[in-house]
């Protein structure tokens, strides 16, 4: 019984030195799951995404939007001629969490600074969430018959930002958004607030179909709720649009007080945006 | 109490040959605390660009003092940790082309086969099966070994083809990178037994 036991001993013994292929190394505990990331880009056509950039990332921005409507005709080249309002943006990421941008507009010279911060991030299989903040002031220095440093030209806003995608192709955002001075040129200040949606379809790796809707809640609105359409093109660290929309705006706080045209008469601008990622 | 003279017989040969194993086989395993530094470099038409971890695992065993003498390794490189410094680039490469999700390793198992010292250090040359993409390819691999104290420290550099693992060649505006992927290994291990 006894030398049983022996060997027992000697057979476990032995055993206990051998681990992995003959060996006693084992894979260490070091597994870190990638960042969440939902929508491929930072915003969608006029909305943002509740993306950020890794920190030291630069992303530079040109927006353009065609003021000739579509609808007008051949007269206009169905939308393409000119003039087109612009947008140059730059962003820097001071954390993996957050980022700067600074942007400007040529529609009354209009200068932002937003800084966008992911605040909460919630893996889930089916319904994976991301919620960011996104807060922003901008100072109009071409206002007619208005001194540059007339306090009325400031406007601030805020931004909630919930994303979430599903099945890894169809993401969707909400953006409930507040104006301060959405009117700056009305005899009292005015305030905006609308509930923005955001979906995009990734029919492929590089390829996207998206939408955006911005309705009015309360406050000011400039004859209509903004609607945009159009695709997205992904390569390398390129976002290019190409979109349609009644809203012929680019910076925040122009954009969300609301569009001059009608979106059910088809009276839509064309427009694109291109980001580019940079790293020093 | 009685015990049988061959059962303590048996016991202290046992312990012996447990004892005689063990001090005849070397292992050393990677230094997870170490400066361990893997790099991918990709050779584009408008701009290279870098890739890095430091998420390296895995063993090196062999019996006495030869790393030839019936070596066995192992190392595995995390993927899912490739940083490119582009937040948007790691998330292409991992989701579009590695698919690190299904294949979150890169792996390499075989065994020393030439060993040349020269002053502080051994060249070595390894032969193995390299595992990328769920794809496995027979690979030679040129290295050196430069022991100091109980740890070794191992630097190596090869190509490894996209294709051959089955991974597509990304695009950058129409043009097409470097299909061959350099790799730069340095790493240390350190003897665990």
């Amino acid at each position: 019984m006894r030398f049983v036991t022996v060997i027992i001993v000697f057979l476990i013994t032995a055993s206990a030195t051998v681990g992995q292929d003959g060996t006693s190394w084992h894979r260490g505990e070091t597994e870190q799951a990638p960042p969440l990331q939902l929508f491929h880009s930072t915003h969608g056509i006029n909305l943002p995404t509740a993306e950020v950039l890794q920190q030291g990332n630069v992303e530079f921005e040109v927006s353009h939007r065609f003021v000739p409507r579509v609808s007008d005709g051949s007269r206009h080249l169905w939308g393409f001629d000119g003039p087109s309002n612009i947008r140059l943006a730059l962003g820097y990421a001071y954390s993996d969490d957050g980022y700067v941008t600074l942007g400007r507009s040529n529609v009354q010279d209009n200068l932002e600074l937003t800084v966008k911060h992911q605040i909460l991030r919630w893996r889930n299989e089916t319904l994976p969430v991301l919620l960011a903040a996104r807060v922003g002031a901008a100072w109009n220095s071409d206002v007619n018959d208005r001194d540059a440093g007339d306090a009325r030209n400031v406007q601030y806003y805020a931004q909630l930002i919930f994303n979430t995608m599903y099945a890894d192709r169809f993401a969707l955002g909400v953006v409930p958004s507040y104006v301060d001075n959405s009117r700056i040129t009305h005899r009292d200040r005015q305030y905006t607030f609308v509930v923005g949606l955001h979906a995009q379809y990734y029919v492929t790796d590089v390829f996207n179909v998206v939408a955006e809707w911005i309705p009015t809640v309360s406050g000011w609105r400039t004859r209509h709720n903004t609607v945009a359409f159009g695709i997205e093109l992904e390569t390398g660290g390129h976002f290019f649009k190409i979109i349609a929309s009644n809203n012929e705006l680019l910076n925040t706080a122009q954009l969300l007080a609301g569009a001059t045209d009608s979106f059910d008469n088809g009276d839509l601008h064309i427009g694109f945006n291109i980001t580019r990622l940079l790293m020093f | 109490m009685r015990i049988p003279g061959l059962t303590i017989s048996l016991a202290v040969a046992s312990l012996c040959l447990v004892m005689q194993a063990a001090a005849q086989r070397s292992e050393y395993h990677v230094d997870r605390a170490a400066k361990n530094l893997v790099t991918f470099i990709s050779d584009a038409p408008i701009e290279d660009f870098e890739g890095s971890t430091s998420k390296i695992d895995g063993y090196l065993a062999y019996d006495g003092e030869s790393f030839t003498s019936n070596s066995d390794l192992y190392f595995e490189v995390d993927l899912r940790t490739l940083d490119t410094g582009i937040g948007l680039r790691n998330r292409h490469m991992r989701e579009d082309y590695l698919h690190t999700k299904k294949y979150p390793y890169a792996k390499f198992r075989g065994k020393i086969i030439a060993a040349t010292p020269s002053g502080d250090k051994t060249t070595v040359k390894v032969s193995g099966s390299m595992d990328i993409h769920g794809v496995k390819r027979s690979m030679d691999i040129s290295g050196t070994i430069r022991p100091s104290g109980d740890r070794l420290r191992i630097t190596t550099t090869f190509d490894v083809s996209l294709p051959h693992h089955d991974i597509e060649v990304p695009q950058f505006m129409f043009m097409k990178i470097d299909e061959n992927m350099e790799l730069v290994l340095d790493f240390t291990l350190k003897n665990v037994k």
